[in-house]
């Protein structure tokens, strides 16, 4: 296998090299353009800008900490993704196992349905999901004060129609491995089907779970079609930084992507860590089963974790520098820009007004 | 009797509270957040615009008015509305123009992780695919903002190589709006091709080699058959974002250019006008399926094998 790629490689170099170049090209794509964003977060410059530089600091940072609407938003955005997790999930859930069960002629029609709204554009769901408990509302009679007004409620809603499918396409994954000789052996053994539900299924779905309930908190985060329309006053982060970005940008913004790219890095590492470290007790498990192994090793808790232990601390310290960085000098470099800005002015005027003398002077000439 | 057979079916499989669990969220997600809205939403497009106080009653009439604004506008017999009809076409071709690169794009990078990147090459890959997507779709927009701006990244360099004299505008042609549109749901392209890809067996890609088959030849008669749902999948997952996309078309688009959704959001938002902004969104809605549909009939896709 190995010797048959190395005379494939042997054979093609050129297309070996281009195939890395496209990959590298690729990749430089994807990162460019949010590398460049978060460098803007660290120029003094009134407007989002690498060059040119003018001084290294976290003043963008800081104003967003004191951004009342954006701190708004922001908790607004967590309410509401707390509640479509527990909206969706249960839904997917139920979603899924609802396929499992539904007879052979429904399930092309069913799956259809549950499916659509990944398809729908967010844009249609939002406008549906205003436009049906507006008329609900308006038949019970119910004020404007009601939940059926509700811009967190209605997006609650809104969002959970589509991610409650991608949760559901999550459940079905883990239960094609299921085996439902287990749930017949819990029945024969006489538990009820809540019981056999609750003790052997669940358990085993609790990795589904998880990672359903990671989806859908971060797909609710990120979405802006469906909220834009179904927030009615209220905002989120995301209809807060869309006025933001349209309406007089400044790299306050850049600094949330900052923020937001360190802490998804972070915790892509954590999620990279936990997963090595199943591998390794399954390994050991194996090893125990077989006899090679007479007891576990002392499980760490997660967080002191060589790796991790390694990631917290570069993390913590490269934010320790650039507050220290960005707060020494930071004074006397502005005043520096300011005073070479000013210069500058005073150059152009300077030129302008001797064009002026010039052009005075020239038909005295005459 | 025999819906009620089955019923009791279900009931003795499930028991009394799973059966109630399982009815319940699935009937309230189908029933009020799927079918409901989408008919009511159908209903309120085909009806008078008048204000809230005067819906539902004889007022509030059938009308096919929206629909027709669409198509001849306000004006009078015989012009047509060609500024919507414009916007609603061009959004449409360059959806498809996005998902035709997205695809060109992504199914070498789909190729390389499923065939060539082994161990932990390839989890590195697929995570530095993953992670730039979980940064918010509008700071991706604005980094394309920053990026393309008139004292934007791109501008600065060419002029500092002497590419270019002055800063090109690459927001009102629109270039930025393409690029970033290509690149918001890049993601959705990639890994439906690349599930397909891994399940080809290595073997037969060799044996095709081995018989002689020249690169171009594999792919056309190996690879691409076997990874077309994938692709198909993923063609119809970005078109139906692209044409639906609203955040990158509001902060990168030109400002003489309008997206459809733009369209939609301002006769909600900006001109009080749901029953037009809902028979918008029909006709976007109708319209996408239909598309998505025919290019799954063209390639013999079903729309089971989508969404995995």
């Amino acid at each position: 296998m190995t010797a048959l790629l190395q005379a494939a490689a042997a054979r093609a170099p050129a297309a070996r090299i281009g195939m890395a170049l496209f990959v590298a090209l690729f990749f430089a794509w994807l990162f460019g353009p949010l590398v460049l964003m978060g460098i803007t977060a660290f120029n003094s410059s009134a407007f989002p800008r690498v060059s040119p530089w003018e001084c290294f600091s976290v003043e963008w940072f800081e104003a967003l900490a004191g951004d009342k609407a954006l701190m708004e938003g922001l908790r607004n955005s967590v309410v509401i993704g707390l509640g479509v997790v527990a909206l969706a999930v249960p839904t997917g859930l139920a979603g899924a196992l609802m396929l499992m069960q539904v007879g052979e002629r429904a399930r092309p029609w069913y799956y259809s349905v549950v499916i659509s709204p990944i398809l729908i554009p967010g844009v249609v769901l939002g406008i549906s999901t205003l436009v049906f408990w507006d008329r609900i509302g308006a038949m019970f009679g119910a004020g404007h004060k009601t939940f059926f007004y509700d811009g967190v409620f209605l997006t609650v809603i809104g969002q959970a129609t589509f991610i409650s499918a991608y949760c559901m396409l999550v459940f079905i994954s883990r239960l094609q491995r299921f085996n439902p000789a287990l749930h017949e052996a819990a029945l024969d053994l006489g538990a009820t089907q809540l019981q056999a539900f609750r003790k052997v299924l669940l358990p085993f779905l609790k990795p589904a779970i998880a990672s359903a309930a990671v989806l859908a908190f971060l797909a609710s985060f990120e979405n802006y079609n469906t909220t834009v329309f179904t927030i009615a006053s209220e905002s989120t982060l995301t209809t807060v930084l869309a006025g933001k970005v349209r309406y007089g940008i400044n790299p306050s913004v850049s600094a949330l992507a900052v923020v937001i790219a360190a802490v998804t890095l972070l915790f892509a590492a954590v999620l990279e860590v936990a997963r090595r470290r199943r591998q390794r007790a399954a390994a050991e498990s194996e090893k125990i089963a077989r006899g090679l192994l007479r007891s576990r090793t002392r499980k760490k808790p997660l967080l002191l974790e060589p790796a991790l232990l390694m990631i917290v601390t570069v993390f913590v310290a490269g934010a320790g520098t650039a507050w220290f960085a960005g707060s020494i000098g930071l004074e006397e470099c502005k005043a520096a820009v300011l005073e070479e800005k000013r210069r500058d002015a005073e150059e152009r005027v300077r030129t302008f007004q001797q064009r002026q003398m010039f052009r005075r002077a020239a038909p005295q000439a005459n | 009797m025999t819906p009620l057979r089955h019923l009791r079916e279900f009931h003795r499989r499930n028991g009394a509270g799973l059966s109630l669990f399982l009815i319940g969220a699935t009937g309230f997600w189908i029933l009020f957040m799927i079918v409901l809205p989408q008919l009511f939403m159908a209903d309120f497009s085909f009806r008078a615009n008048v204000p809230p106080p005067k819906w539902g009653t004889p007022e509030h009439y059938y009308t096919l008015e929206h629909y027709r604004y669409m198509i001849y506008g306000g004006g009078g017999e015989g012009s047509f509305n060609v500024i919507d009809l414009r916007v609603f076409f061009k959004t449409i071709g360059a959806a498809m123009l996005v998902t035709l690169f997205d695809a060109a794009l992504c199914y070498p990078i789909a190729w390389h992780l499923a065939q060539a990147a082994r161990g932990g090459w390839a989890r590195l890959m697929v995570l530095a695919l993953v992670v730039p997507f979980w940064v918010n779709e509008i700071l991706r927009a604005f980094a394309f903002h920053i990026l393309f701006g008139a004292s934007g990244v791109l501008n600065s360099a060419l002029m500092a190589a002497g590419v270019l004299d002055e800063p090109y505008d690459f927001v009102r042609e629109n270039i930025a709006l393409y690029a970033g549109l290509g690149y918001a749901f890049i993601l959705l392209m990639i890994f439906p091709i690349y599930n397909a890809m891994e399940s080809l067996d290595k073997n037969q890609v060799e044996a095709a080699r081995d018989l002689g088959a020249s690169r171009w030849r594999i792919h056309r008669r190996v690879v691409m058959p076997h990874a077309k749902p994938g692709i198909t999948s993923g063609c119809t997952m970005v078109f139906m974002l692209t044409a639906g996309a609203l955040a990158a078309p509001q902060i990168l688009g030109g400002p003489g250019s309008l997206w459809f959704t733009q369209i939609i959001y301002q006769a909600f938002n900006q001109a009080g006008n749901w029953a037009r902004g809902s028979a918008y969104a029909i006709i976007l809605l109708v319209s996408c399926i239909v598309l998505v549909l025919a290019l799954m009939k063209a390639f013999k896709v079903r729309l089971g094998e989508i969404a995995r």
